[in-house]
């Protein structure tokens, strides 16, 4: 303990390379955990609305805009028991028709595509977190649209009162609405009046609400069972991940390749001034191992002084990452999401630094605990 | 040169410090070299995109909507236009969810490959035209999967035939590869007319035209005259190249460049101020040698010059380190973008920030060797 304690009074006529470990060790936890929040804040934001009881049923081989789900399987589905009822008694079953629109970026007029889903049902009862910001919803049979709020912030033309021309007719935005977390432009229209504008005799998705989470094995077999059902049935937690899945992937393999190059970088640095500091310490600690110090006591005492050199940077750099980006909105996949600069982020930011520290204390410690005494106090 | 032998020497004063100085300044251009080969692959796919390759959707929006097959006939006898192609495209799978297969239905008419980015052995292309029922498949699925000629595979898809059933089954009969890096991997290609006539609904329709035209400088006209035609038709058409949707898909990872500059930016800082503690350490343990060679007669701009161009000389040789294990990284990276590449401007650029790295780094230790007094330092001696 005394030993340290020399070495840490000692600290102040070496700031530079000490300072240099800092600066280091702060840019590269400041990169990582700058990029894992992307990836947490993305998370957050999908799974966020993921509720346990709600089911989203698929077509076998096509996902998304590519379902194919018939009438005659609706109706099937809306028969099962297992599903809870509304208020006004009709099982909460949601059928989607899914069609992608072109918008306009504001200000740089970018064209972005978002998706159109008709909805049937009692949409209000399967999304209790929708809430209505503006306006209200759109009215079943009428050429209306709901717009989430994000539309209007990030896109052009979705003021409510605004016009949309779709398939040759205009459609007006009625409303917003706000789904929880949700940074995702959605529009909802009614699901009939969509698919005869477009045509179409068959829907991409259905959303159901079970009476109760334990249900869902049992609806996932009476589905898989039927065969004339083809559809795939998933928890919305399962979809939701299923969905993002090589989003999530991309940005955390981006992020830790990323933090690990510049961890190395400053891993490099700080063995640098470690050693520096060792160095322009060769006679102190030649005396200290001459009155009887250990080399493990000095190499432990070194080490620790390393880690401890790096520790500033983790909270530094932890810290710099949340007053610069916490609830910065990016798209950098043209998908769009909050970063989120979580505690447990804050505390790999802590790990990787201590890493750091023990890593790039390790040679110069080994060597400080190795030197001649003889010798040292000679070259001196 | 005859100063080449000081700086040397200089440089391996502490062999030790320099390696690690190198060392660190290396992974930090690599990052670099990494960073904006990606860039510049990125860039790449947009100027390789095809531009005489037009894409006729239905305007309402790119997959929604199918247009009649019938506009086939029409696009076709505009001028400028070298071939059109109907493609209609459906998802299947393979013996279980996991094992997607996207598929592709074209008309492998005489001229068709000119209206897509394959590569087809004119032998295959001539045994898809006549096997109804047959495909071609991408050279590493037939690996992935160990499909051969002659195999008859069965899919799953969301598409009914007629009988209600959706499964199908192809024959293949060759394979292809695809230079185009959008559109995923796992696809095959089939016969648009069989898929037409087997299938339960939307028959005669088409979810997009592949339209090749004559020459890339007419494509942008060739798009507007298509869209004319059908303006104020049930069937409206929106028509762009292929150049234009990739630079789009471009356009919307915007912020990836600011991500780059910050990261950039990020790692030169720490080195910057990593090295020039370094240097300002190792030139006040030089302070006696310095003064010693300024009693010899060299002027004071001639030493901090010795101290520029050892810092300049470490740097460049990270930079070149590290740009070289940047492009040994480039071949695992291929696999996420395509195309990734190290042009020689960015070399340049890599050389340019090295130097001014140095110099930035080096300025305060160069200061100093400059203004040393001789007597006061070697008095101190």
């Amino acid at each position: 303990m005394a030993l340290l304690q020399i070495n840490l009074a000692g600290l102040p006529h070496r700031a530079g390379s000490a300072l240099a470990i800092v600066v280091g060790v702060t840019c590269s936890v400041g990169v990582l955990v700058s990029m894992l929040a992307m990836g947490a804040g993305s998370r957050q934001q999908e799974l966020g609305n993921v509720r346990a009881d709600r089911v989203v049923i698929s077509s076998v081989g096509g996902r998304g805009i590519a379902g194919n789900i018939t009438r005659d399987e609706l109706a099937a589905v809306q028969g099962l028991p297992y599903i809870r009822r509304s208020s006004t008694g009709e099982p909460i079953v949601v059928p989607e028709a899914i069609v992608p629109q072109q918008g306009r970026r504001r200000g740089t007029g970018v064209r972005i595509f978002f998706p159109l889903i008709g909805v049937g049902g009692e949409i209000g009862a399967d999304e209790p977190e929708l809430h209505v910001t503006a306006g209200r919803i759109f009215r079943q049979g009428l050429h209306e649209l709901a717009a989430s709020a994000p539309c209007a912030r990030q896109f052009t033309g979705f003021d409510v009162g605004d016009h949309r021309s779709i398939r040759g007719t205009d459609w007006t935005i009625v409303g917003h609405f706000e789904e929880g977390k949700s940074q995702v432009c959605i529009v909802y229209a009614d699901v009939d009046t969509l698919m005869s504008a477009f045509g179409r005799n068959s829907y991409q998705r259905i959303s159901l609400t079970l009476k109760s989470p334990a249900d869902f094995a049992a609806v996932r077999a009476a589905i898989r069972t039927d065969p004339s059902l083809h559809l795939e049935v998933q928890s919305e937690r399962e979809a939701t991940e299923e969905d993002f899945k090589p989003l999530n992937g991309l940005l955390n393999f981006v992020s830790y390749f990323l933090g690990g190059i510049m961890a190395i970088a400053a891993t490099f640095g700080s063995v640098n001034s470690l050693y520096s500091i060792v160095d322009s310490r060769r006679r102190e600690l030649a005396t200290l191992r001459a009155i009887g110090f250990r080399s493990a006591t000095v190499i432990a005492t070194t080490l620790f002084e390393s880690i401890l050199l790096a520790l500033p940077g983790a909270f530094l750099g932890s810290a710099l990452a949340w007053a610069l980006f916490e609830g910065m909105s990016v798209s950098p996949f043209g998908y769009s999401f909050h970063l989120v600069v979580t505690p447990s982020l804050a505390a790999l930011g802590v790990v990787w630094a201590l890493a750091m520290g023990l890593i790039g204390g390790l040679l110069p410690a080994v060597h400080a605990g190795r030197a001649s005494v003889a010798t040292a106090l000679r070259a001196a | 040169m005859r100063f080449l032998p000081l700086v040397w020497s200089g440089i391996w004063r502490k062999p030790g410090r320099t390696v690690l100085i190198f060392l660190q300044a290396t992974v930090a251009f690599a990052l670099f070299g990494v960073l904006q080969g990606l860039k510049a692959g990125v860039d790449n796919a947009v100027a390789e995109a095809r531009a005489d390759l037009l894409l006729v959707h239905g305007r309402s929006g790119l997959f929604s909507f199918p247009l009649p097959v019938s506009l086939l006939t029409q696009i076709q006898a505009l001028p400028g236009v070298k071939f059109a192609d109907p493609v209609e495209l459906f998802g299947g799978i393979y013996q279980n969810p996991s094992q997607k297969i996207g598929i592709v239905a074209v008309r492998p008419d005489p001229g068709w490959l000119s209206t897509f980015t394959f590569q087809v052995a004119p032998q295959y292309a001539e045994a898809l035209r006549k096997t109804r029922t047959g495909t071609l498949i991408r050279t590493h699925l037939a690996k992935k999967y160990g499909w051969t000629i002659g195999d008859r595979i069965p899919l799953q898809t969301n598409l009914a035939q007629k009988s209600g059933s959706t499964d199908w089954a192809f024959d293949v009969v060759g394979t292809y590869t695809d230079s185009d890096v959008g559109g995923g991997n796992d696809t095959i290609l089939v016969n648009y007319d069989y898929v037409d006539e087997a299938r339960a609904t939307d028959t005669g329709t088409v979810q997009h035209i592949n339209v090749a035209v004559t020459d890339p400088k007419i494509a942008d006209a060739v798009a507007g005259e298509i869209d004319r035609q059908f303006a104020n038709s049930p069937n409206e058409t929106e028509t762009s190249s292929l150049r234009d949707l990739a630079q789009q898909q471009v356009q919307s990872i915007g912020d990836l460049n600011f991500l780059i500059h910050a990261i950039v930016g990020t790692v030169f800082l720490a080195v910057l101020f990593a090295t020039a503690t370094m240097l300002m350490q190792s030139t006040r343990e030089r302070t006696p040698e310095l003064a010693i060679l300024k009693a010899l007669g060299f002027s004071a701009c001639t030493v901090s010059l010795l101290i520029l161009a050892e810092a300049i000389f470490i740097f460049c040789a990270a930079a070149l380190g590290g740009l070289a294990l940047a492009t040994l990284v480039f071949p695992f990276a291929a696999r996420f973008v395509h195309g990734i590449s190290l042009p020689g401007v960015t070399v340049a650029i890599g050389l340019a920030f090295g130097a001014l790295a140095a110099c930035v780094s080096a300025a305060l230790p160069a200061v100093h060797a400059a203004r040393l007094r001789v007597a006061t330092a070697l008095a101190a001696q």
